[in-house]
């Protein structure tokens, strides 16, 4: 048994209790929605918050609605099951679908939420070990340490964005709604993430991750989701491209994105893909998108195996670049 | 090297929910998992654990329906919701159909991961009229099996489905 | 007792019984050693090094025994006494004494009210270390100025060196027409069973010590804790509850057995251990690493004539099985092909990781992969299709192998033509679209070792059985029941024998107070020994039941059948009466009825040159697979499409049992050549002691593993019967190689067969080709 270290527990009823709950103490409380990631972490040591805060009875954070516009907006505690499943999201959103359905494994979708996992923590081989064989270490520059073992010069902490969610949420251009007692703000899923290992997402302490806004999908928007692992089902990817492309009737690129994350602290958007505008995406378009990226990315041993990834982010991207599937509008 | 426990925090926690089908009002501590409550305060010992940390599977209960695993689940965030651990799949003397397909196609070997398989696999059953092969590994997908090489569970889980599709009068 | 070899036709034996601990396993009642508590009991928890290697200056336990809660510490010096499975290279501690030689060697053990607080406490012990420099790779441990792991120990860093050459290795060699000539590097594995060691301390006051532990060789266990905690030998109970997997995992003392002893006989109260998943990876004793060079040469039509190999084995921190390893290793690639001569150079060596030890095919499923993959360069070299070398060489039975095992039954020629046929070989192989391949591999292995690991004259195994007037009958046997279904392979027997129902048999495994000796759940032992001798009780009993009803019936012995349930006049089977009754009869005329059964092994099947009876054994099993496998020619990512196993168990008594054994190795094979290592950085750390970073293949990883089996009749097997727990595990590794260099035409040498190293050597050879 790995015992978890004590704390008090709190589980408010609605958004309005739990924001001043948060508010209470901020800095001593940890959110708890589906607990697969915060709970094994509190078993390795990495966390002793004198609150966890339970998210469950939380109404607000709930469900899958759509918006005016066409957009959908999906509650912060959505399960990923439920995200991966929802025909609304299939029909319009097929990266994020298929992200959500490939996270770690049957039992984890259904307890962890599309806002637990915007949040995930951070990964890396030095970090996500129990408190003996960190103690073992020494410690390392996320926790306990003075000493990056991933970048030995570095000083900031370079542990890896592990989550499969992030980058089809961005691609989709995406936003989420953070809420304390202090107010309420919006962010491009982009803005909420931070380039340190030790901390990647700028929500404060008291916010809480309430709702995530799709904006409704373009008119012949083709995307897709493409994750790499070592093993086919509880596993954190070594890779992970999500691609967004729209197309004009012509079949012309109209706005192309693709996001890659599994490599430092951020998802990387990988920059001058104008280059493929006004002009159908053809095999050598995607190879100039897979050589851009290839060039943009860089694979640390945060998750290891760090030379192979290399290599195969330009054939990952061709891959996901030929299979974009259509969002459906009416679906 | 566990983290120190912060004082006056180890007040117990009530709680009550449905366990198999009982009511049960307890009180643990918050950072009472709830593999520990059912195996070592509620003595109910066939969910497993493996790993302690959700790696494996062998924990697999269903809360309120859905498969989760119990060695990551808080006791209190079972509050007020039901609880199905793999004692509750027979009924009386008679096995569900799964258990009994498991049994006569050897897929039980150190029957470590069984418990955990089965409600897996029960989850599976109970929403899916006629699962494929590939429906039945994606739903097992989070169970590890060190046994088995999972042929015999997968053929198990498939006969289990077409003998309860026959039960029900077809399709 | 001519008419007694058969008393009836089989009616049992070969049928697809479930097994009979199965029910309790579906519906959780299975209790397990962590399943179990009792009064007033403990909870321990273990104080571990975290330096590979280190002094201990002194260990301060003040802090910690003050901690409210907390009942007992103990350390190295309360139980100063060397253990160690093989009685001639002791070298473990309980807790370490001196030095620790590994990150996670045990140093103290505290007992508490419960987990958390014992967690607290463990935390709590300080040890003054004096750090020492260790030793990490096998060729460092080498080096004259190494630092010494065992200080005492006479051959420096070496457990053992063993050299042995059979027939004129040079003169063969010679005589070749091809000879290849490679590295090969094995990483280690280890054998992930789902559930963590446990274990249970329960001291009685009257003197008497009761250990339930998940271990596979309660008998062993037996031995060492009387001889190192100092209770007399008849005071020590063993109780083995069922356990959750083992592969080799749980076959030796561990420092929680004697931890729980010890702190129940200084507490006074139930002491349990459970080891967290990072502390099954410590304890480890999976597969060694090895470093090994292979030359194989064979005339142009492809006779083989000579295999030459050299073997380095990374050892760890203790001797554990490591004399048998480097035997194994060098051994054990004999069969099921003729090899002109060979020479064998095997040496294991210590270094401060966690100790190697058996699993799953203990010693040689590494060479297999060396030599395996040997044939099939070999085969390329010859312009052979690589089935084809192998059926021109295949041993015959009753012939020796070149080291002078004597081979009495042998299916391997049924297994090449099983999976060549099932697989599709002679439409796939060189014919698949580049980037996907077919391969063959095949091995044997032992169904038992001919000696115990502690020399003694008595049997490897025996049962004792009760028949009573209810109808039941009741076996006892000290083997050890890890899910592979040994008990009920008992029942079967015993069902078979005496013709009762599978229901009416009771099987009382695994506890020294209540059953015969058997010596383990090690090197496929069990069917072989247990087994026969259960059937040699139940025969017994058998013979004096039908002797009963006989005189009865006024009829002839042989004339009375014991099956389905009846006693049956076989010359009128009108006349039948219910088994249950024939027992009555029996009792009312015998008195009670009991029987014993015992089984040693022959001692003619060996060479007598020193080693000679190391992997001598009195069947062999014979296995052929074949992969087919495709690569990812953009990502180099590997996929075994299907695995046909073909694995000749002899009889298979309960053929979905062995199938299971079956699909269950192969699953395993596949996993090591695909997804696991078991790491050690550098700097001594495990790399990832988790189920997250050790990677297990999961239900949408696994192949379909498509189980063959092929018949023989061993002349020592009950019924015909030979191991299958084992044995189907070696030909998968090198056939998925082997399908490898089908598929894309390169070799991967070293395991795992990662993508990474896939994308590089197809690169390497593109750019090879195309320069």
């Amino acid at each position: 048994m790995l015992p978890l270290p004590a704390f008090e527990w709190v589980s408010p009823g609605s958004l309005d209790e739990l924001v001043r709950a948060l508010g209470e103490s901020p800095g001593e409380s940890l959110l708890l929605a589906g607990g697969t990631d915060l709970l094994p972490n509190m078993k390795h040591g990495l966390f002793a918050p004198r609150r966890v805060i339970g998210l469950r009875r939380v109404r607000e954070l709930r469900g899958i609605a759509e918006t005016p516009a066409g957009g959908l907006v999906i509650g912060g505690g959505a399960p990923l099951d439920r995200v991966a499943t929802d025909p609304r999201v299939m029909a319009r959103y097929p990266a994020l679908a298929r992200a959500a359905g490939l996270v770690a494994s049957p039992q984890i979708r259904r307890m962890g939420t599309i806002g637990g996992n915007l949040c995930l923590e951070t990964r890396c081989v030095y970090y996500n070990q129990t408190a003996f064989w960190r103690g073992a270490l020494g410690g390392c520059l996320k926790k306990d340490g003075p000493t990056c073992f991933v970048v030995p010069q570095g000083r900031r902490c370079v542990a890896a964005m592990s989550a499969d969610t992030p980058a089809p949420l961005i691609a989709y251009g995406a936003s989420v709604e953070l809420v304390s007692v202090r107010g309420t703000r919006t962010l491009p899923v982009a803005k909420l993430f931070a380039g340190d290992g030790v901390k990647n997402n700028v929500r404060a302490a008291d916010e809480v991750l309430t709702k995530v806004e799709l904006p409704p999908p373009a008119e012949r928007l083709f995307s897709a989701y493409e994750k790499v692992r070592s093993r086919a089902a509880i596993d954190f990817p070594l890779l992970s491209i999500a691609a967004a492309a729209v197309l004009d009737a012509g079949g012309h690129v109209v706005e192309l994105t693709v996001v890659v994350g599994a490599l430092g602290a951020l998802p990387r958007v990988v920059r001058g893909l104008e280059i493929t505008r006004a002009a159908p995406l053809s095999r050598e378009a995607i190879d100039l998108v897979a050589e851009a990226a290839h060039t943009q990315c860089n694979p640390l041993s945060s998750l290891g195996a760090e030379d192979w990834r290399k290599d195969i982010v330009a054939p990952v991207v061709r891959r996901a670049l030929a299979g974009l599937a259509p969002s459906r509008i009416a679906g | 090297m566990t983290p120190e426990p912060h004082p006056g925090s180890t007040a117990l926690v009530p709680l009550a929910l449905v366990v198999n089908g009982d009511a049960v009002r307890v009180a643990v501590p918050a950072e009472r998992t709830l593999l520990e409550l059912l195996r070592y305060d509620l003595g109910l010992t066939g969910s497993k654990q493996g790993c302690d940390k959700g790696d494996c599977g062998a924990c697999t209960v269903l809360l309120d329906g859905e498969p989760v695993l119990a060695c990551i689940t808080l006791a209190v965030d079972a509050d007020g919701r039901g609880v199905e651990t793999v004692e509750s799949l027979a009924k009386g003397q008679k096995l569900h159909p799964v258990q009994t397909a498991v049994v006569n196609h050897g897929a039980a070997q150190c029957g470590f991961c069984t418990p955990g398989m089965l409600m897996s696999a029960k989850h599976l059953l109970d929403g899916s009229r006629t699962p494929t092969r590939e429906d039945v590994k994606q739903a097992l997908s989070g169970n590890l099996c060190r046994c088995t090489g999972y042929t015999k569970i997968l053929d198990a889980v498939e006969a289990a489905a077409r003998e309860m599709a026959e039960a029900r009068g077809g399709d | 007792m001519a008419t007694d070899d058969e008393p009836h036709p089989p009616w049992r034996i070969g049928t697809r019984a479930p097994n009979i601990r199965s029910f309790d396993a579906v519906t959780g009642r299975q209790r397990y050693a962590d399943d179990l508590t009792f009064p007033g009991m403990l909870h321990a928890k273990l104080v571990r090094s975290p330096h590979p290697h280190a002094r201990i200056r002194s260990i301060d336990t003040r802090e910690a025994l003050a901690l409210p809660g907390v009942h007992a510490v103990v350390t190295g010096k309360d139980m100063p006494v060397k253990y160690g499975i093989i009685p001639w290279t002791q070298d473990e501690y309980p807790l370490a004494l001196d030095k620790a030689l590994f990150v996670g060697d045990a140093v103290a053990c505290v007992a508490a009210i419960d987990e958390a607080c014992a967690a607290r406490a463990a935390a709590a012990v300080h040890v003054d270390w004096e750090v020492l420099p260790s030793v990490i790779e096998p060729e460092a441990a080498l080096a004259p100025d190494a630092p010494r792991l065992h200080e005492g120990h006479k051959h420096g860093n070496i457990t053992k060196s063993v050299q042995l050459s059979f027939g004129d290795v040079e003169g063969e060699f010679a005589a070749s027409a091809a000879i290849v000539e490679g590295d090969y590097f094995f990483e280690g594995t280890t054998h992930g069973a789902l559930e963590p060691h446990c274990a249970i301390g329960i001291w009685e006051p009257q003197g008497v010590l009761t250990v339930i532990s998940s271990t596979q060789v309660a008998h062993y266990l037996h031995r060492e804790l009387s001889r190192v905690l100092g209770v007399p030998y008849d005071r020590v109970r063993v109780i083995q509850p069922p356990i959750g997997g083992a592969f080799g995992g749980k076959s030796e003392p561990f420092d929680l057995e004697f931890c729980v002893a010890k702190l129940a006989m200084v507490t006074g109260r139930p002491v349990k251990l459970l080891y967290t998943r990072e502390e099954v990876f410590y304890a480890h004793r999976g597969r060694h690493p090895m470093k090994m060079h292979f030359r194989l040469g064979a005339t142009a039509d492809g006779r083989l004539t000579a295999c030459d190999a050299k073997t380095l084995i990374d050892g760890g921190a203790y001797a554990s099985f490591g004399l048998v390893t480097a035997y194994y290793s060098g051994q054990l690639v004999t069969a099921p092909l003729r090899l002109g001569a060979y020479r064998l150079d095997s040496t294991r060596v210590y270094t401060n990781k966690p100790a190697c030890g058996p699993k799953r095919g203990h010693g040689s499923v590494q060479p297999r992969f060396a030599f395996e993959v040997s044939l099939d360069k070999l085969a390329d070299r010859l312009g052979m299709d690589p089935i084809e070398l192998r059926r021109k060489n295949v041993l015959e039975a009753g012939e020796r192998t070149v080291n002078e095992f004597i081979i009495k039954s042998i299916g391997f020629r049924e297994c090449l033509d099983r999976v060549e046929q099932a697989s599709g070989w002679k439409e796939k192989r060189g014919k698949l679209p580049f980037g996907r391949g077919v391969g063959v591999a095949g091995s044997f292995y032992i169904s038992g070792t001919n000696y115990p690991i502690y020399p003694n004259a008595m049997p490897q195994s025996a049962v004792q059985l009760k028949v009573d007037r209810s109808g039941r009958v009741t076996v006892f046997c000290g083997l050890s029941e890890m899910g592979q279904g040994a008990d009920a392979m008992l029942a079967l027997i015993v069902s078979e024998e005496l013709g009762v129902d599978l229901e009416a048999i009771r099987v009382l495994t695994g506890d020294t107070d209540l059953t015969p000796v058997d010596l383990g759940g090690y090197s496929s032992r069990t069917t072989m020994m247990a087994g026969n001798a259960c059937l040699r009780g139940a025969r017994d009993l058998g013979t004096r039941i039908r002797a009963v009803v006989a005189r009865k019936w006024e009829c002839p012995a042989r004339r009375v059948a014991l099956a389905g349930g009846f006693a049956t006049d076989r010359e009128d089977t009108a006349r039948r009466i219910e088994i249950g009754e024939a027992f009555r009869l029996a009792e009312a005329e015998l008195g009670a009825l009991a029987a014993v059964g015992s089984y040693d092994t022959p001692k003619d099947v060996h060479g007598d040159y020193r080693g000679g009876t190391i992997g001598a054994s009195p069947a062999y099993s014979f296995t052929a697979h074949v992969a087919e496998v495709s690569v990812d020619l953009e990502t180099g990512v590997p996929k075994v499409e299907m695995i046909w196993a073909a694995h000749d168990a002899g009889k298979p008594l309960n053929p979905m049992l062995v199938e299971g054994q079956i699909e269950g190795s192969a699953y395993m094979g596949y996993a090591e050549a695909i997804l696991e290592e078991h790491l050690v950085r550098p700097d001594g750390l495990h790399r990832g002691p988790s189920l997250l970073d050790y990677r297990m293949p999961t239900s949408l990883d696994t192949p379909h593993v498509h189980s063959m089996l092929v018949e023989t009749a061993d002349p020592e097997g009950p019924y015909g019967a030979k191991e299958a727990g084992e044995g189907p595990l070696h030909s998968t590794i090198p056939a998925i190689a082997n399908a490898i260099f089908d598929a894309v035409g390169v070799r991967i040498d070293t395991l795992p067969f990662t993508a990474g190293k896939l994308l590089r050597a197809m690169r390497e050879q593109r750019e090879k080709g195309g320069g």
